[in-house]
């Protein structure tokens, strides 16, 4: 029994080799990064989650990544935005910029809400990240186009999109905007806040691509059947 | 995978109703308190504004500085985020806190017609030693008095652009642009003492130019704005003026110095001569006249002062002593001195900190109104003031930031 449970754990390679994948076998559980999960007493357990937790305890846990926390002020969204922002491998840099971005949202609409007459004020909205995850859903397309090749010509076809694609598509464009289509001379945080508080009202330059998409997959409409999936 | 996921969407509801949950108690909690022990830190706004009426009941609670002082008194002196948090909140606050209210006691008792006392505001990084002096400064100026505030000397001895050697003593350099910065704040702060002081000396600037004895200080500031050339050495006649007038008897004012980063006055300089060898802080025209305000044989005022690690040059970054900061020549000339030390907030300063801010709408996260959100706070920050303020601003201030104090036990992971 031992030397079937060592032969699971040794070095994986999967048969088909993936595009983005774990060097971990999947017989490795995930960690547990919430406070809550280990003060919550016995009693309270639902019976799934005592079987979780047994199972817990017999099978080898991956590592846990720096980037995770078991802060009240972790946001999985926000991890992953940053880590589109990184580069060369500067999270710190990267963590820093979001930083900034996000003082500056906040301070835009603070001196906003002080400044504004007392029956306006219930309007403004002075949360960053509320308006970090609105500004986000606000850019993240509906549709996607796919290149199909059919007799010889390679078509835009319409597909639908998963949760993830949509939302690596609208960090992707929020951020390549930010990049290129500014001045030179402005900070990355000032680009990004002006970029957020736009699309947080569906103004700016990213939403306009988004509509520009959705507008190429309506026009494309008629090749809709050549999707095979 | 899947059972990941849902784990995701778990956690997502499990922590908003936690936090809903907590809220509803925190305010029950709170509303209790209030009802059963009126303690002034249920309430953070002070209800004296006036300086010299605030006592140890305003501990720990704000007061309002009114905005045509603001403008007066520190046209460019405030420390950067203070002044962007006055024009975020729309008014400008600050916390009366132990030290600063030591100072001004002392203020209030002391006689002078003995020789002016020094004091020293120290303590670690961002533990608000700037701001105690500010609110020093603001008692002086509610009471008439004459200030004198550098807002940093740290600025005289680097970074200079242009240095031009002194007329009046060769050996000696100038600092134009750094002077005539300081006349022109000297000019809006203290505008209604410039026409009463006249000068006691008669000043030659060159052949054409001189100031005669008795005319008003205001002309000896407007000649130093205009001719840039020479607004060191004028800079240099102003403070030899005051100095020499404040103890007199027909003089009807008080002087208040307030110098900040007075280490900077005994420490090296960055600024190179053209032979790329370095000045001397003793070879400043500014500095050379600032430290003869510093010694204490003139009467009728105060000298009211900060260290400063921060813009200091070639000091280690754990140092905050005086004895460490000043160095010997520093120590021997400040020596005797008043030190006040400037702690971190205590729990009720952090309290007070706390309501504050969730009164103008800064804690906007909704898990920093949970208790768990706050005990974050606290040891994130270790209730260091300025650490306090990074933090409140965003959640995702990066951990290799977070200072280390001398109570540090591990290192924070990123």
């Amino acid at each position: 029994m031992a030397a079937s449970i060592s032969g699971l754990l040794k070095p994986w390679t999967p048969r088909v080799f993936q595009v983005r994948w774990s060097r971990y076998n999947p017989y490795y559980l995930e960690p547990e990064v919430r406070k809550e999960a280990y003060s919550t007493p016995e009693t309270e357990l639902s019976a799934e989650e005592k079987a979780q937790r047994e199972l817990k305890a017999l099978r080898p846990i991956k590592a846990a990544t720096s980037g995770v926390n078991s802060s009240v002020f972790s946001d999985p969204v926000l991890s992953k935005f940053i880590n589109m922002v990184m580069t060369d491998g500067n999270k710190v840099l990267a963590r820093e910029i979001m930083a900034q971005t996000l003082e500056n949202i906040k301070r835009k609409q603070v001196e906003k809400y002080h400044k504004a007459p007392e029956g306006k004020k219930e309007e403004i909205e002075c949360n960053p990240y509320t308006i970090f995850h609105q500004a986000l859903e606000n850019c993240k397309p509906v549709v996607g186009l796919a290149s199909i090749q059919k007799g010889g010509k390679y078509y835009q076809v319409p597909i639908p999109l998963t949760d993830n694609r949509r939302r690596y598509l609208a960090m992707k464009w929020m951020i390549t905007e930010c990049r290129d289509n500014k001045h030179r001379r402005t900070h990355m945080y000032e680009k990004l806040s002006q970029e957020l508080l736009a699309a947080s009202v569906k103004e700016g330059n990213v939403i306009k691509k988004k509509f520009e998409l959705h507008k190429m997959a309506e026009a494309n409409r008629a090749y809709a059947h050549y999707r095979w999936w | 995978m899947a059972l990941y996921r849902l784990s995701f969407r778990l956690r997502q509801t499990v922590t908003h109703v936690r936090s809903l949950h907590t809220s509803g108690c925190g305010q029950q909690q709170e509303a209790v308190a209030v009802e059963s022990e009126p303690e002034p830190f249920s309430v953070f706004r002070a209800q004296e504004n006036d300086p010299a009426c605030q006592s140890e009941k305003c501990m720990g609670q704000y007061y309002t500085l009114p905005s045509a002082h603001i403008r007066t008194l520190f046209p460019h002196s405030l420390p950067w985020r203070y002044q962007q948090q006055v024009k975020t909140f729309n008014e400008a606050c600050m916390m009366v806190r132990q030290p600063a209210l030591e100072v001004i006691s002392y203020l209030k008792k002391a006689d002078y017609s003995k020789p002016s006392l020094r004091y020293l505001f120290y303590g670690l990084k961002g533990s608000g030693k700037t701001m105690s002096l500010c609110h020093t400064v603001h008692f002086c100026y509610t009471q008439g008095w004459l200030v004198l505030h550098v807002p940093d000397a740290h600025l005289w001895v680097k970074n200079c652009k242009e240095l031009l050697p002194s007329s009046y003593n060769t050996s000696r350099f100038d600092q134009p642009l750094q002077a005539t910065e300081w006349l022109r704040s000297f000019r809006i702060t203290n505008e209604h003492f410039l026409s009463k002081i006249k000068t006691k000396q008669r000043y030659v600037w060159t052949k054409r130019e001189f100031t005669e004895e008795g005319s008003p200080l205001g002309e000896l500031v407007d000649q130093g704005i205009a001719r840039v050339k020479s607004s060191s050495d004028v800079v240099g006649a102003v403070m030899k003026e005051l100095r020499l007038q404040s103890g007199q008897p027909e003089s009807d004012f008080r002087l208040a110095v307030a110098v900040d980063g007075v280490n900077a006055l005994w420490g090296r300089s960055t600024i190179k001569k053209e032979d790329k060898s370095a000045v001397d802080v003793e070879e400043l025209t500014l500095v050379h006249n600032l430290k003869k305000l510093m010694t204490n044989d003139w009467t009728g005022g105060a000298i009211i002062t900060t260290l400063s690690q921060t813009g200091s040059l070639y000091t280690s970054k754990s140092a905050y002593l005086p004895q460490e900061l000043l160095g010997e020549r520093g120590f021997d000339s400040m020596d005797p001195f008043i030190p006040v030390s400037v702690p971190n907030y205590s729990e009720k300063e952090f309290e007070s900190c706390y309501l504050y801010f969730m009164d103008r709408q800064w804690l906007q996260h909704p898990q920093s109104r949970t208790e768990e959100g706050k005990k974050e706070l606290i040891f994130l920050s270790n209730r260091n003031p300025s650490m306090l303020d990074r933090i409140c601003a965003s959640y995702e201030v990066r951990r290799r930031y977070i200072r280390p104090t001398h109570t540090n036990i591990c290192p924070i992971n990123t």
